[in-house]
């Protein structure tokens, strides 16, 4: 048995040109794999007043929780892999955060591939009751070279005046494969914020969906690296349902040595959500000309009274800075490294566990001082 | 070591394909400071920039020695690593790094050695409420957001912390009102000592009120027309710099 995806990926919301070619990303590949049990720990499980989270095998009916959203649940990287993640997975957490209750201390999900484990679906539910409160870490690594094989989805739903992060780290080694969906369902007053750092992979395709509702916020946070041979395919969708619902994207990036990189970022502002409010932007920091970065920003209205903005650029590192930084003592490569980290900063310093973010500071630092050695 | 400190000798430089610096001669000796006025257009940034390496200046003859080195073909880097530093009219705005990493972090390029946290910390509120600069200013991004007189200040609190061998102040008091000069040239003051140096490129003598001169020159479409002293500057204030020409 092997894993085969031929599949037409990350749609885009509205058709463009086809000769743009980022209408959506073919990927025709057979994984010479099979999706075996996923057996070590990645969570700890715990049931009390605050919360129940458990390994998702375990639970036994999901549907009590999931009927409120049926019928609305269509999100995700494409439906095939949905369908792979929701039905063939091997692992997953399910946590339900009870009614008013905030969980102080953030919840840690760490999956780790090698080469025994070589392949991981995991299907993850988070449901945050009215009021509750948490912060979720996922994170995603490999011991070792042998390319492995993620594919993976994640619901968040957030009721009435919850409030849920997600920080979900992926720095797995250069030979493997991520593809990641991930949809929040934001309910009147909630928030939902989304903070990710893609640093791994040979091809990673991210898919995030938000849905909000009235006076809900949503956010996302994310930085990627583009190092080598990476293709990263990312897209952002912000679906703006309720009234004065607000949203806010920010994505840094770097891209070096042959590095490809799409972005799609959406803000749909849809009838009824008067007075939302979303912004979305983009920037990325080019090394070299080898690398390719496209972006495609959206604004999609069927509702007049709503503010957006959005904005993508893409730049080298600026001669000037780099004189700046020179001329304090930096070598060029240091001086290059320093202002990508300077970048990603605003982002990384939003993490609020320290040690997460020095896992995140080392992996870039690990990458881009490789570079510099060349 | 009868060497000098710096010896800039017939310095031809360009900008693209133009000529700014049209064979320059200047002798800075330790200890000294030295103030270079003259109009828009004659090249002072150029000889700043040029000092400092910037590669968007090309020297095409002549040489820049610094003790007893030649300096023309080094990085920036590498002269920084020397003990030269430049104060820019124009501080980049580095967001993401806070005033106390970035400091903390080219203090260790330059020595090329660990440095002692706490010290450095405490040398870092002194030297910041001798500029007074308010203490959260360390904790923020360098530059973002500061205005031309922050800037300007900052730029004095790195040459504090750095403590390079020869600081070149270009147009460090421009833009700055009276009371930012003070505090500016008071930063500048506490710098000087009998081993260092100082270029100080200026449009203004306000500055001059505080940081007495050893000598001033006169730089005129890339040359030096004139050296002397401060009363210099008077004449040139009263007959304009045609009386130079002369």
């Amino acid at each position: 048995m092997s894993i085969e995806i031929k599949d037409e990926l990350n749609l885009i919301p509205v058709k463009t040109y086809r000769w743009l070619n980022v209408n959506h990303l073919k990927i025709d590949e057979v994984f010479d794999k099979e999706i075996k049990p996923y057996t070590k720990k990645f969570v700890d499980e715990q049931s009390n007043g605050n919360m129940f989270l458990g390994r998702i095998n375990n639970v036994v009916s999901l549907e009590q929780y999931l009927e409120d959203f049926k019928g609305q649940i269509e999100y995700g990287v494409s439906k095939k892999l949905v369908h792979m993640a929701e039905n063939l997975n091997n692992a997953g957490i399910f946590a339900s955060l009870k009614r008013g209750k905030t969980i102080a201390e953030p919840i840690r999900v760490e999956y780790v591939l090698d080469e025994k484990e070589d392949v991981l679906i995991d299907n993850n539910i988070i449901i945050a009751e009215e009021n509750s409160k948490a912060t979720f870490v996922i994170d995603y690594s490999t011991e070792g070279n042998v390319s492995v094989f993620h594919n993976g989805a994640l619901k968040v739903f957030a009721k009435a005046g919850a409030d849920v992060t997600v920080i979900k780290i992926q720095r797995m080694n250069d030979n493997s494969y991520h593809f990641d969906s991930n949809v929040a369902f934001v309910e009147k007053g909630a928030r939902v914020s989304f903070i990710q750092a893609e640093i791994g992979c040979k091809k990673l395709v991210t898919n995030y969906i938000s849905n909000l509702k009235e006076e809900s916020e949503s956010y996302i946070d994310s930085v990627y690296l583009g190092d080598k041979d990476r293709e990263l395919d990312l897209s952002y969708y912000m679906n703006h349902v309720g009234r004065r619902s607000i949203s806010n994207m920010e994505i840094k990036g770097a891209l070096k040595d042959r590095a490809k990189k799409l972005f799609k970022g959406t803000i749909d502002f849809k009838q009824g959500s008067s007075r939302a409010i979303g912004r979305e932007e983009e920037a990325v920091i080019i090394f070299n000309k080898d690398v390719k970065a496209d972006a495609v920003p959206l604004l999609l209205c069927t509702e007049d009274d709503v503010t957006g903005e959005h904005a993508a650029s893409a730049g080298k590192v600026d001669a000037d800075k780099l004189f700046y930084m020179m001329s304090r003592g930096f070598s060029k490569e240091e001086a290059i490294k320093l202002i990508v980290e300077a970048s990603f900063n605003p982002v990384i310093d939003k993490i609020p566990m320290e040690d997460i973010r020095e896992i995140i500071r080392k992996e870039i630092h690990n990458r881009l001082v490789t570079e510099g050695n060349r | 070591m009868d060497s000098k400190f710096l010896l800039i000798n017939n310095l031809h430089v360009k900008v693209g394909e133009k000529e700014i610096l049209k064979g320059l001669n200047l002798e800075v000796n330790k200890g000294e400071v030295h103030v270079i006025m003259g109009p828009n257009g004659a090249g002072k940034s150029t000889l700043a920039n040029v000092l400092m390496g910037n590669p968007k200046y090309e020297i095409t003859d002549g040489e820049i020695i610094f003790e007893g080195t030649k300096i023309n073909d080094l990085k920036v880097d590498e002269r920084a690593k020397l003990g030269i530093f430049m104060s820019f009219q124009y501080p980049e705005e580095i967001p993401g790094i806070t005033v106390e990493n970035f400091l903390r972090l080219a203090k260790m390029a330059i020595e090329e050695k660990p440095i002692k946290v706490m010290k450095f910390k405490k040398t870092l509120r002194e030297k910041m409420e001798l500029l007074d600069m308010k203490e959260e200013y360390a904790a923020r991004y360098l530059n973002e957001g500061f205005s031309g007189g922050e800037k300007k200040k900052s730029e004095i609190l790195q040459l504090l912390m750095l403590n390079p061998k020869l600081a070149i102040l270009d147009e460090t008091d421009s833009g700055l009102d009276v009371d930012a000069v003070k505090i500016v040239a008071k930063g500048v003051e506490q710098y000087k000592t009998a081993e260092n140096s100082i270029i100080i490129i200026t449009h203004h003598r306000n500055i001059l009120d505080y940081l007495k001169p050893d000598y001033v020159h006169f730089l005129m479409d890339g040359r030096i027309v004139k050296t002397g002293h401060e009363s210099l500057i008077e004449l040139v204030e009263k007959e304009g710099f045609e009386v130079l020409k002369n």
